[in-house]
Order: structure tokens, then C-alpha cells, then sequence
């Protein structure tokens, strides 16, 4: 029944001669979600760089196939075009332009692509409203410049702020309760439930347990060294939460 | 409201040819001279240049600008052109106009012996004389359009400004070269008379095409007076401006803006010295070039704060973005200070946009040129905002990235 949604095989790649994944695999079908846990250094934000087109690291071998297209080649605005969208772990702050003004950009550059008209001011500010209530987003942040000034908690709620609006196919959560406190947490997680729908999958990559509570995963996978060395129901991130990750690295595994 | 209007139809200084080298004015400028070490001139000593005054433009919106209401000013190829005009009685102004013979009349003397000046002082062949009398607050822009629209003419034109005491006052100046003219010159003179109490902002716009526009402008400023000048580049073969700001009254507030942003060879040059002669005023200068495809930027900027003027502040800063290796910019901020009790600052960065926040735009599904368009707004963001007419930002802003 379930329809695939992405695939990745046997994934490669490097950045400054250093090898970073080390031929990840990984299959995620529409209406899922998926939580990648790992190690500092594992590899995690490499592999949503690389699912969102960060050219930065060149990918050696294997495929990324996404709604099936292979997109190794394709550029990063495409595949956000095509339902792409990475919650960055660090948003990176835009100085002059404001948020509001660069959301509308986006979303009248994914219309131009698909030949439909921009988008009326007066829809996209009802969108815009709609949204960040969605995550809680404090209205003054809307005007400001994109993440500056921004506190860490601000940053991570204006990622999802942004899912919202662009509403994608496949969301990838870089450490998105990372700077959050309990009750942001709760709302971000909350939102990002709202969101969910047959059609659409999520990742979530994180270090603690506690976000999977509120966002419950139907896979985890550990990352380990730029590979995945197991995966399991939600029963594994509480597994991991106890134990840790070292009783995973046995030789087999590495 | 009177129009002086002296002599409108009379001989015109007409030479049918110019060299500028073989003008008896005084040396022609060489990159040896520290004022040109960064503007080489090639490009405009070999044009032979005619000041035959003739008219050509139609409509306005020929060139690109929005339409203009209100009080009008066009000059066309050095010569005030009153079709295009709008010279509506407005309370509290006195406009007058110098030319054909009575240029002779002129009775400002050349402040700058360098060579421009010298050159435009004689082949002057319109001066534009406005005066805001007394207590007068004049709440629309006065417009001042300067064009260039026939090839290889030389337009050697003057703009006196006088605020009297307590009046206010706001310009717009345009000067523009006709999209299919080439090899033209403006080589125009600024000369601002602020007397005490007063406030002058002029907003400026060059948008040259394949022409070249020179601007020296002297301001003086008399005590608590405020002068803004805006200076936006969009185009032009060669740009130059050379701002001169005398601060002689205490209490004043004198700042110089300017966004720049050469492409294809064009060159922009911004050279500023505001002179700080008394106590107790401040000054503030915010330029930002903007420089891509072999453009090549230059900003001089110069405060001089002489040995009274105590409890001055000043702060200068240049910050340029070059989009490639092929452009260049050359920043020099210069501080003098001869008093002790000052607050000054002076900073120039030049720096390409980040790529982290190349690819989060791009992952946004923002394509490479409009990422850079969007980063280009708002790293002129801070100095477009300056002006409150929205229409005006946006037609800037169009211009410019
Ligand atoms: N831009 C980069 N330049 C050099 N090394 C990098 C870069 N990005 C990541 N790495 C290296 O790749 C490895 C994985 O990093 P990362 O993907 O950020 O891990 P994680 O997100 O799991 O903590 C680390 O060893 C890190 O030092
Ligand atoms: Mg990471």
C-alpha cells in the first residue's frame, strides 16, 4: 500500500578529501516518520546537507532517488521545488532582508517553476498568519531580518515556521529541539504533528529521546561513522537513551 | 514664486569641437595626482566632444524614471528645457535661470581650481538658481532632471541651492543619459548655501548608460543646519562625485549616503571631504558598492576635523560586496583630526556574500540570481531605507540590483 517516497542507496560522499558517508542506506515511504540518532561527528547533518543539495560535499557513488527522480545532480532549488526542505540545526542569518519578504520570494519562484501565478498579498499575509500560530512564532519576527537577532529557541520555531509555508514532501529536522525549551518544544512538535499527512514524511534527527515522545517515530536508525548500523521501532531510541550508543559499535558494525 | 528668465534665446557659448586636453585649463588629470589614482580618464579624453545644445527627448518616461509630480526642472543636453518642465508657482521659492550670454554674469567664482571645475565654469551653459526663502517648509520634492541624449555632447550645467534661515526643503536630482546616446558628458556643479536652521535633503540618481556624468558639489553649512545627501549609481561609462561639505556652524548635522553599483566596466567613483571648522557637530557617511562583472568601485571619503572643532562626531564606514573576481574596488577612508576632544570612527570592509546563506536561500527554492538580488537588498537595505517614499525605494531598488 504504502508509496515510496525516497531512496537512498549506498550512499558516498566527501568533503576536503575526508570521507564522510560511507554508503548509507535508507528507504522512507510517504506518511512515515523516521528519527536518525547518532553520535556527534556520525554524520547526520552531512547526510541532510547532501539531501538538500549542499554542494559542498561531493557525493562519490550511489543514488538518492526522490519521488522517482534520481537528484544528486539537481540543484537546491529545484528540490525544494519538488518537495524538498531541510530544517537547518543552524539557521544562518540573512542581514537586510526580512523574513516575510523572503517567503514570499520563495513561494512566488516554486509558482514561477510550476507556471502559476504569485501568490495575492492578501492570501499569503492570511497564510503567514496562519502559520505562525501554527508554531507559536512571535508576530514581530515576521518583519525582521531572516534568523538576526534571533534567539536560538526563535531560530528553530521560524524553520518550521517556514515548513509550514512551503509545506513539503519530505521534512528533514536537523536537531530541531536542540535550544528549545519543554514548552517550545511541545509546540514546535505539535506543529510539526499538524503537518503531517499521507502524503508527506518526516525525518527527525536528534540526539535525545524526549522529542520522539511528542513526535513519535515509526523507525529509528543509528548513525554511526557515516553508516546506518541499526534501525528499529521507537523501542530503540529508548534503548539507545539507557545504554548509550556504544554497545552498538561492535566489530561487525565497524 | 519669480522666474527670472535672463536671456533665453540668445548666443549660446558654442564651440563646435572640444579636446579636452588642448583646453587651456589647466592640467588634465593623470593617476598621478592622488585625487585620480584610481579613475583613469582614457575613456573620456579621446571623445571629441561638441556642446551644440539641441533638444531630443519627448517624454520623460523615456528614460525609465516614474512620473514625476510636482515641481519640475529639466535640463537637455545643457540647456533648460521647458517643454519637459513643470515650474509651478510654488509659495516661498525664487527660481532663476543663467544663460546664453549672460553667462558672463555669473558671479560665483570656482571655489576648486581643479580641472573639472575650471571646465565647467567656462563652457557653463546653464546655471539653475533656486532659493527657499525664510521660514518656508516646502512639503513636496523639488525634482531637477539633467540628461545627456545626443552623442558626444558636453553639458557643462550649475544648480545654486540657497535655504534661507529655518525653511526646509527636500531634492530629487536625475541625471540621466538617454538609453541610445553614447560618448556624452554631464559635467555638473552642486553649490548648497544653508543658513542657519535649516534642513536639505537631496536624493541622487545617476543612471548615465553608455554616457558620463562628473558632479562636484559644494556644501556649506551654517549653524544647526542638517544636510542629507543620498547618492544612488545605477549606470554610466564613468561616475564621478566629488562632495564638499563645510560644516561652519555649530550644532549641525551633515551626513552623506551612496550606493553603488558598477557593472560591465563602468566605473564609480565617490570622492567626499566634509570639513569639520567648528564645535559641536556631527557627521555621519554610510557608502555601499555593490560591484560585479569587471565593475571597478572607488570611495575616497575624507573628514577633516580642524584644531576648534572639539566634541565633533564623526563616523565613516565603506562596505562593498564584489560579486566575482574579475571586479575591483578601491576604499580608502581617510580621518584627520588637529582637535582632541572627538568621537570618530572610520571602517571599509569589501567581502564576497556569504555561501551558507547562498545555499539556505537556494534550499528555500530561491534561484541562484534571485538569491543574490535578495542579498544585495539587504546588504543596501540600510541605506535605501533613508529615503520614506516607498514608490522612490522601490524604483532604486529596481535600478540597482
Ligand atoms: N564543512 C566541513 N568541512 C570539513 N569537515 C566536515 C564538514 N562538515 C562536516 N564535517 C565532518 O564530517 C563529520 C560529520 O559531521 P556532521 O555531519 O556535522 O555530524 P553530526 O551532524 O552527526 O554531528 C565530522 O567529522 C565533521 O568534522
Ligand atoms: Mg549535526
Amino acid at each position: 500500500m504504502s508509496e515510496l517516497l525516497i531512496e537512498i542507496k549506498d550512499l558516498e560522499c566527501r568533503i576536503d578529501n575526508q570521507k564522510i558517508l560511507k554508503g548509507l542506506n535508507l528507504k522512507i515511504n510517504k506518511g512515515e516518520v523516521h528519527a536518525i540518532m547518532g553520535p556527534n561527528g556520525s554524520g547526520k547533518s552531512t547526510l541532510s546537507s547532501v539531501l538538500a543539495g549542499n554542494d559542498n560535499y561531493e557525493v562519490t557513488s550511489g543514488s538518492i532517488n526522490f519521488l522517482g527522480e534520481e537528484i544528486s545532480e539537481m540543484s537546491p532549488e529545484e528540490r525544494s521545488w519538488k518537495g524538498m526542505f531541510l530544517a537547518f540545526q543552524y539557521p544562518v542569518e540573512i542581514p537586510g532582508v526580512s523574513n516575510i519578504n523572503f517567503l514570499r520570494t520563495a513561494l512566488n519562484e516554486r509558482n514561477k517553476y510550476y507556471g502559476v501565478d504569485s501568490i495575492p498579498a492578501k492570501d499569503f499575509l492570511k497564510m503567514v498568519a496562519e502559520k505562525s500560530e501554527l508554531v507559536g512564532l512571535n508576530n514581530k519576527l515576521k518583519n525582521r531580518s531572516v534568523n538576526e537577532g534571533f534567539s536560538g529557541g526563535e531560530k528553530k520555531r521560524n524553520e518550521i515556521f517556514q515548513m509550514a509555508m512551503l509545506d513539503p514532501k519530505l521534512s528533514i529536522l536537523d536537531e530541531t529541539d536542540s535550544g528549545l525549551d519543554i514548552d517550545a518544544l511541545k509546540i514546535v512538535a505539535n506543529g510539526v504533528n499538524k503537518l503531517k499527512s499521507s502524503e508527506n514524511a518526516t525525518v527527525v534527527i536528534t540526539h535525545y529521546q524526549r522529542l520522539l515522545d511528542y513526535i513519535v517515530p515509526d523507525f529509528v536508525h543509528v548513525l554511526h561513522e557515516g553508516k546506518i548500523i541499526k534501525s528499529g521501532d521507537k523501542s530503540l531510541a529508548l534503548e539507545l537513551e539507557k545504554k548509550g550508543y556504544d554497545w552498538l559499535k561492535t566489530d561487525e558494525n565497524i | 514664486m519669480i522666474i527670472k528668465d535672463l536671456n533665453h534665446n540668445s548666443l549660446h557659448k558654442e564651440n563646435s569641437k572640444f579636446d579636452l586636453e588642448a583646453l587651456n585649463l589647466g592640467s588634465f588629470p593623470n593617476r598621478k595626482e592622488e585625487r585620480w589614482k584610481y579613475t583613469p580618464l582614457r575613456a573620456l579624453k579621446k571623445i571629441n566632444f561638441h556642446n551644440q545644445l539641441n533638444f531630443k527627448i519627448e517624454h520623460l518616461s523615456s528614460l525609465g524614471i516614474p512620473k514625476i509630480e510636482g515641481f519640475l526642472i529639466v535640463l537637455e543636453n545643457g540647456k533648460f528645457n521647458s517643454l519637459l518642465s513643470n515650474t509651478i508657482d510654488l509659495k516661498g521659492t525664487e527660481l532663476s535661470f543663467l544663460n546664453g550670454t549672460n553667462i558672463a554674469n555669473n558671479s560665483d567664482e570656482p571655489n576648486h581650481k581643479d580641472y573639472f571645475t575650471n571646465l565647467n565654469f567656462s563652457f557653463l551653459t546653464e546655471k539653475v538658481v533656486l532659493k527657499i526663502k525664510p521660514d518656508v517648509n516646502i512639503n513636496q520634492p523639488i525634482n531637477f532632471v539633467n540628461i545627456i541624449s545626443d552623442d558626444n555632447c558636453i553639458s557643462n550645467t550649475q544648480f545654486n541651492i540657497d535655504v534661507f534661515e529655518n525653511s526646509k526643503l527636500h531634492i530629487r536630482q536625475y541625471f540621466l543619459g538617454s538609453s541610445n546616446s553614447k560618448n556624452g558628458f554631464i559635467n555638473h556643479r552642486n553649490a548648497v548655501s544653508l543658513k542657519s536652521q535649516s534642513s536639505l535633503t537631496i536624493d541622487k540618481f545617476q543612471d548615465l548608460n553608455q554616457n558620463f556624468n562628473f558632479c562636484n558639489e559644494f556644501i556649506d553649512q551654517e549653524q544647526e543646519s542638517k544636510f542629507i545627501m543620498n547618492t544612488f549609481s545605477a549606470s554610466g561609462v564613468i561616475l564621478r562625485n566629488d562632495v564638499f561639505n563645510n560644516v561652519n556652524g555649530k550644532n549641525c548635522h551633515s551626513e552623506l549616503n551612496g550606493v553603488f553599483a558598477p557593472i560591465e566596466k563602468q566605473h564609480f567613483d565617490n570622492h567626499t571631504t566634509i570639513n569639520h571648522f567648528v564645535a559641536d557637530c556631527k557627521s555621519f557617511e554610510n557608502y555601499k558598492g555593490v560591484i560585479k562583472e569587471s565593475g571597478v568601485g572607488v570611495f575616497n571619503g575624507k573628514v577633516i576635523v580642524h584644531q576648534d572643532a572639539q566634541k565633533i562626531e564623526a563616523f565613516q564606514k565603506n562596505n562593498n560586496i564584489l560579486l566575482d573576481d574579475e571586479s575591483k574596488i578601491y576604499s580608502k577612508p581617510e580621518l584627520e583630526i588637529y582637535a582632541d576632544d572627538v568621537r570618530c570612527s572610520h571602517g571599509s570592509t569589501t567581502g564576497r556574500f556569504d555561501e551558507e546563506a547562498l545555499f539556505y536561500l537556494r534550499s528555500r527554492g530561491i534561484s541562484v540570481k534571485k538569491s543574490l538580488e535578495l542579498m544585495t537588498l539587504g546588504f543596501i537595505n540600510e541605506v535605501i531605507e533613508k529615503s520614506t517614499d516607498s514608490e522612490y525605494k522601490e524604483f532604486i531598488l529596481n535600478k540597482i540590483t
